[in-house]
Order: structure tokens, then sequence, then C-alpha cells
């Protein structure tokens, strides 16, 4: 990385001049939950100031209030030294400060220049709008940040990190005093990451400001310049870059010591194959052979587009399968629909959980067990639910997930992102399912809670179902992974093991380098 | 932004939350209590209340089996046809048939209700495998359903005279002073919520509704549950239109279905502001229509002109879709 030689060039934001935000004894309750209590920030001028916390700490809760999505109970919000008081999030742009929400919002019925003139003033040519102007602009937004898209492209048919790329970029590009960015990088790739905060270093420079949320902490000591702690919604410390240590940032955000995430004890891996796959083509994967055996913890990575996701959504019947079979022990699977794959004990968590796991409006004990609703069936022709059974089991996947919530009958909308992903992933603990086909399962989520994923994946391991794990962050591959395959353009481009997992390899190989020999 | 500085008055009540929670309740709560201060002596007396029921009892059935499509996010507007359609062919039938029997009735109303999921099984399959927007396709099996219906019908109605009595009692009679239209919709009601509540199809249901994609990864087969909720939103339209007719002792082919058709959707989207924000529901359906029926019935003992009804149907309406996208925009 070459954030030290950037670091150096970089003036020191002044410490005695007056912050470009200040926010003080901010309050902000929800009916059963006190998500924000005398919460106190401050963010001066050209720093990037980075907002951590487990998840439902309150990070977003406090970026919404500020912007003015939502009315805080109580407290106060300056901008260079003024108390404001936004009502609507407009006032808060036209005041200078810019927001990519983590659940950012594009309008699929738009195409990208739409996007992201959304909101904005479009340029004008005797009365009618100036598409050809609006779509330069729209380009020379998305070049900004490196983004190869056509400015007429339909939004639903782009990549996840292709999308947050465009919220970014809008972003970024508008020129704000305080840009406010909440878990920008959780679909993006690491060159894609890279672009980012070579731009927030510049603008940086130039004297804006950024208020950053990241629960990958490795980003953040990179980037940061000072960082603000929360926990349980109070804050738990305040961090200046020299004093920025591992150990303490953890400390703060969990409130004890230890360092969380070690390397996996041992593999678990058993000699009887679970998964087989021969000649498997499907989407991008072409002629994919595998083999999963039982306890065995197998990463699938590569870009995207290079086929490494495909082969999850090949085995669990998302996609149509072109050629090539699937065993399971004796029997051959069909896998025309996840159903199917489900039926055969197969288990999937999808990338996108809002667009793909989560059911809106629904309470937290029916999205833990809406598929496995046929284990609390009370008889097989009315097939009426046993709500208690129900309701106890759910309840003790949300305390063995650790899911921060109001209640388990409380909407899922309503808990905060990391929470959301616990009950997606913990929905599949009571399927009794022998695979688990595991599509970047901490996104979002915190440092402690990605040590009980880590954990939960090992136990699974242990108990021996054979996982199937891919992942956006590369660091996470030689941390869990007794065996990884590198795609490149839709085939395996090669095999690591053991040692031979490491970040390095795993990027030589998606990008169609060769190892060079004896590297293990 | 508040910036109040004192400690004090720290439990700050979510006003949003409750009136989108509770709106729709206390309206109607308040609503009775008005009338019936207003007419204290002919409002809120049993026979009044029973009237009520009656009067709601088939927009009731309609809207119920309206709230079955709705939870799949599914919008059919073919109910009014359907409702026609029940009332028209069972009375047809039995005038065809010219036995007046309990057994033949009820082979006639079985046949009508099965003819009307089949089309609603037809309306599911369009949508669902084929991937037709449902408001569309189900404008356009109107209109075929009305065509049939005319065109069969030679737009003639079938009159009293040749309806048997066996069949009048659908509508007509009462079981312990109960209107059997009352009890009917109160069966309607419970069938559905014990369906939508308690079992893995209804659960299901709102699993789609809720996310479709993620109701696919869960092993959810969309296809099968469009049919199925169109199938019971047309056989429940069906049914509505059925007892009306038994109720009025004629076979009507034009003017039925479509006085319930808006009314219907009024009281499902009522429905979904109630008790669960965003959520359609049995429960909340039931409140939307005894809100209809108080608001006409109120409205009508207070002598006040029918266009008023209009109005402060549709006030209520709008109040009630404000609290409900106050409550997305806070979620948001
Ligand atoms: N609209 C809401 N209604 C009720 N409670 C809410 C709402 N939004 C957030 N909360 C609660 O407020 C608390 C803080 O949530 P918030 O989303 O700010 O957490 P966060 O720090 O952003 O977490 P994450 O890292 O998981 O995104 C949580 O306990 C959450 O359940
Ligand atoms: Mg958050």
């Amino acid at each position: 990385m070459t954030a030290e030689t950037t670091e150096l060039t970089r003036p020191e934001p002044a410490a005695n001049a007056t912050p470009v935000l200040e926010v003080r004894g901010l309050r902000k309750e929800f009916p059963g939950t006190l998500a924000l209590d005398d919460v106190g920030l401050e963010v001066r001028k050209g720093e990037i100031h980075a907002l951590l916390g487990e998840n439902g700490a309150g990070k977003s809760t406090l970026i919404k209030c500020v912007c003015g999505a939502y009315a805080a109970t109580s407290g106060e919000v300056r901008i260079e030294g003024r108390p404001v008081s936004f009502s609507t999030p407009r006032e808060a742009v036209d005041a200078g400060i810019a927001v990519v929400h983590q659940h950012f919002n594009l309008v699929p019925t738009l195409n990208v220049a739409e996007n992201l003139w959304l909101g904005e003033a479009l340029p004008r040519r005797m009365g009618l709008v100036d598409w050809p102007r609006a779509h330069a602009r729209a380009r020379e937004i998305l070049d900004y940040v490196g983004l190869d898209v056509p400015t007429d492209a339909d939004v639903t048919a782009l990549r996840a990190d292709h999308l947050a790329m465009i919220s970014i970029a809008k972003a970024v590009a508008s020129d704000a005093k305080i840009i406010i960015l909440d878990e920008p990088t959780t679909a993006l790739l690491p060159h894609e990451v890279e672009t980012l905060f070579a731009q927030m270093r510049r603008l940086a420079q130039e004297g804006h400001s950024f208020l950053y949320v990241s629960h990958r902490l490795a980003e953040v000591f990179e980037i940061a310049d000072r960082a603000t702690v929360l926990r349980d919604g109070r804050n738990a410390g305040t961090f200046e870059r020299e004093t920025m240590d591992r150990a303490s940032v953890i400390e703060a955000i969990v409130g004890r010591r230890g360092e969380l995430s070690g390397r996996k004890s041992g593999s678990h891996m058993r000699e009887s194959v679970v998964i087989e796959t021969a000649g498997l083509s499907g989407g991008g994967a072409e002629d994919v052979s595998l083999t999963l055996r039982h306890g065995e913890i197998l990463g699938v990575a590569g870009l995207p587009g290079s086929g490494a996701e495909d082969v999850l959504s090949l085995l669990f019947g998302r996609i149509r399968r072109r050629a090539g079979t699937v065993r399971k022990g004796e029997l051959e699977l069909r896998l025309r629909e996840p159903s199917e794959a489900i039926a055969a004990g197969i288990a999937y968590v999808p990338a996108d959980r809002l667009a793909e796991a989560v059911f809106h409006a629904e309470s937290i004990r029916s999205n833990i067990t809406m598929p496995s609703l046929a284990r609390y069936l009370r008889d097989p022709i009315l097939r009426l639910v046993n709500r208690g059974a129900e309701s106890r089991e759910s309840r003790q996947v949300a305390q063995r997930m650790r899911v921060r919530m109001p209640g388990i009958e409380a909407a899922i909308d309503d808990l905060s992102g990391g929470n959301q992903q616990k009950v997606v992933l913990g929905r599949w603990l009571s399927t009794g399912a022998e695979v688990f086909l595991l599509n970047a399962p901490t996104a979002a989520v915190d440092v402690g809670a990605k040590a009980e994923i880590y954990e939960l994946i090992e136990e699974l391991a242990g108990e021996g179902a054979g996982i199937l794990f891919a992942s956006t962050e590369l660091e996470e591959y030689p941390l869990i992974c007794d065996r990884v395959l590198v795609f490149f353009r839709g085939r395996v481009a090669g095999e690591l093991k053991g040692d031979a997992v490491t970040e390095q390899n795993i990027m030589t190989l998606a990008a169609g380098g060769e190892l060079a020999h004896g590297d293990d | 932004m508040a910036t109040t500085e004192t400690g004090g008055a720290e439990t700050a009540f979510d006003w949003f939350g409750f009136l989108a929670r509770w709106g729709t309740l206390i309206s109607l709560v308040l609503l009775i209590a008005f009338f019936s201060l207003a007419r204290p002596e002919v409002f809120p007396t049993l026979r009044n209340t029973l009237n009520i029921l009656n009067q709601v009892s088939i927009l009731g059935i309609i809207a119920l089996g309206l709230t079955v499509c709705l939870v799949v996010g599914l919008f059919d507007l073919s109910i009014g046809a359907m409702a026609t359609f029940g009332g028209y062919f069972a009375a047809r039938f039995l005038a065809e048939l010219g036995m007046d029997s309990a057994w033949v009735v009820l082979g006639a109303v079985l046949a009508v209700l099965i003819l009307a999921m089949l089309i609603g099984m037809i309306n599911g399959a369009l949508v669902s495998y084929l991937g037709i927007s449902a408001i569309v396709e189900t404008l356009a099996m109107s209109f075929v359903v009305t065509g049939v219906i005319l065109g069969v019908s030679g737009a003639r109605t079938v009159y009293s005279s040749d309806i048997p009595e066996s069949f009048q009692i659908i509508g007509q009679g009462a079981i312990l002073g109960i209107p059997n239209p009352i009890l009917i919709m109160i069966a309607t009601a419970l069938v559905l919520w014990v369906f939508l509540e308690h079992t893995q199809p209804g659960r299901n249901m709102y699993a789609i509704g809720g996310n479709r994609e993620a109701a696919r990864l869960s092993g959810i087969n969309f296809q099968k549950f469009a049919l199925i909720a169109m199938a019971i939103s047309a056989a429940c339209a069906a049914l509505g239109g059925l007892v009306a007719a038994a109720n009025l002792a004629s076979g009507r082919p034009q003017g039925v279905g479509e006085t319930y058709l808006l009314n219907a959707f009024v009281a499902v989207f009522i429905g979904a502001s109630t008790l669960r924000p965003g959520k359609f529901h049995v429960f909340g359906t039931a409140v939307g229509v005894l809100l209809i029926g108080v608001i006409n019935n109120g409205l009508s003992v207070m002598g006040v002109a029918t266009y008023w009804q209009y109005i402060v149907q549709g006030l209520i309406l709008i109040l009630a879709l404000i609290s409900a996208s106050m409550n997305s925009v806070r979620r948001a």
C-alpha cells in the first residue's frame, strides 16, 4: 500500500480552527430503542474522519440526523460554527453536505445520467433539457472515479460495484464541503477502493472534509486522519492518527481487549466428498470441475464477471446451467430452481442483502424461519404453523447470531445493516443444510461480528458441512479457507492451498497472471 | 432538528409511528362515537349495527379476497367483473335447472366458485409465467368476462320468479337473528385470516410480497402462489356477487361489480395502514370495510346528502395513504 508516502505530502488539518462539522449532545430515540445518546463529533477542514462502531452502534442514524433525513430528539449540529437544523435532505445538500447512504438508492427506471442528475436542475437550452450536455457532464463525473459504463445504461443492468461507484461519484464530484460516505466500499473491488481513496486524498488536500463509515479497519488505517468510535449509541473514544493503533481501536469498538479475527485454528476437512461438479457451465462460468469435501471451506475468488460468483448461483439453481453435471453423493442434482437445491440440503446467502435476502416489512421471526417453515407444521394438510415453536427457535437463532434487536417481532427494516445480515445468515442455520454457499457473508458486519461469523462458518465445517465461500474482501480468504479456486474469464485459473492462499496470489491469478514457481 | 438543551422531557413520543399504526382505528372509534352522540336513538342500536354489517358484507367478502392478491403484490382489477359473473351465472344456472332443492343450489354455487377459481388461475398463470403486468392483465380479463356475460345473457336480467327460494335464503335468511351475508363475511374473514397468518402457504405469500427474489431463494415458488392468490381473489369476488344476487333475488348481467371494485381497493389500502403499516392483512381490511360502512350509514342516518359520503370516504383514504407513506419515508 502507498498510504505512508501519500500521508507525508498531506497538510495536517488544523486542530484549532473552527470545525467544519460539529455535533453536540445528539440524541435520537426510536420506539423501543435509544439509538443515540449525547453523542458528539468534530470534523475538521480537509480531514478524512472515520466513524466507527459495531452494528447498531448508531453510525447511520447519526448521519441521517446530520443530513436532515431524521429529526433528532435533541442536540445540536453546527456547520462551520453556525447551528443548523435541516428538515429535509435537500437543505443539507444546499448547505454543502453530500451523503452516500449505506443503502444507496438509484432509481431503477432511470438511466445512469438521469440518476446522476437526480435532484439537480438539468442543463437547459431554449427551455428544453439539453441532454447532450447532461450526458457529457455525467461522463465527466464517471471518468472522475474511473468508471467505464455508458451514461445511457439502464441501472438495473449494472453490477453492484458499479452502482456503488455511481452513487459515490455523484457525491465526490458534487463540490460539497462535507462528503459523508456510509460504508461505501462494501460492494467495491480492491482497485475501485484504491481509485476512491486516491480521489478522497486529493479532495481532502483541496480542503474538502470526509466523514467515512466502514467496518474494514485496514481501510480505515489506510485513509483516516482521525476516528470517532460509537458504542451503544454513545461516544467511546476519539483517535488522532498517532494514537490510532489496531488494538485500542478494536477495544473502543467492542468494549473489551483483544485481537478478534485470528487465523482459523485448523482444517475440519474430511475424506468424503459432498459436492462434485464436472464441466459445469452457466452464466459467466465455463467448464468448472470441482470437488467439495465434508468439512471443507473452499473459496472461490475472482473479479466480477470472472464466473466465481456464478458457480454459487449455478449450484443453487439460481441461474440456468448450460452444460455439466452436479453430484451430491450418489445423487445427480437437476437444480432447475432454488427450491430443488434447498430440498437437496444446499443453503445460499446472496451478496445483495436488501434486494435478494430481506423480506421487507416482515418480522425478524419470519425472516429467520421462512425457508424452514416446514419444520414447524402441526399437520401436513392445512399446514398450520406452530407459532410457539417457531418463536422459540427463531429467538435461539437470533441469540446465537447475537442480533441486536428490540424484539423478535420487530420489523427487519428497523435493524441496522449488519444485524440484518446476521438475520439472513441465521435463517439457514436451522435448515440442517449440508452445503453452504456463502457470497460475501460478512458484508456490512462489524469486526466483532465478523470474527463471530468466521467462527460460525468453522463450526458448520466442524459439523461436517461443506462450504463454498466468496467475498469481495480478499483478506478473508487466507483467514478461513482451506483451499481457494481463483477464476479468470470464466475458468479456474489456479488453485491455492495452505500457505499459498494469500491476497497477493489471489490477485495475481485473478488478473490472469502466473504464479512464480516455488511460491509455496 | 430540535435544539433543546434542557435535560427534561426525555421520552419524545413518536407521533408518526403512532398515527401510522392507530390512525385508522382511532378514526373508526371517533366516527362511531360521533354518530352515536349525534343520533343516539338510531345509530348505536343492535338493529343498526346489523344493518351496517349487512350493508358492507358483500364489499367485505370481495375486499378480503383482494387482500390475498395484494399480499403477494398483485393487483386484481377483475374483481368487479368477477362479482357480476358470480351473481349472474349462479342465478342463470338455477333458473335453467328450475329445481328448488338445497342440493342443487349447493351444486350451482360450487360450480360457479370453481369456474371463478379457474378464471383466477388463468389470471395467475398469465401474470406469473408470461410476466404480464397484473393490472393490465386483470383489466383485460374483466373485459373478456363482461363480454361473455353480456353475450350469454343478451343483456337480460334473470328475475326473482325464476330464482329458487333456497338460493335466495343465502342472501336473505338469518341464523339466530344474524343475516346470512354477515355470517358469510365473518366466515370468509376467519378462513383467510388463519390462512394468511397461520399456514405455511399464507406465510409464503407474505414472503413473496416482502421480496420476490428473496422468496425464490428461500425455495418459494412465485408462479404457484400467484395462481393460488388470484384464484382466491376471483372466488371471493364471485362469492360476493352471488350473495348480492341472492339478496336482491335477481341475476343482473351488468352494473353489479363496478360499485364494489373501487371501494374494495379503498378498504384494503386503508387496512394496509392499520396496525402493521405497509402490510396488507385481514384485520386491516376488516377495519377498512367497517370504516366505509360506518361513514355511509352514519351520514345517511344523519340525513346528509350522498355526495358527502364520497367526500368523507375519499378524505379518510387520503389520510390513510399519507400516514402509510409517512411511515415508509421514516424508514427509508
Ligand atoms: N427506522 C428505525 N426504527 C427503529 N429503530 C431503528 C431505526 N433505524 C435504526 N434503528 C435502531 O437504531 C440503532 C442504530 O442503528 P444504526 O442503523 O444507526 O446502526 P449502525 O451503527 O449504522 O449499524 P451498521 O453498522 O449495522 O450499519 C439500532 O439498534 C437500530 O435497530
Ligand atoms: Mg449503518
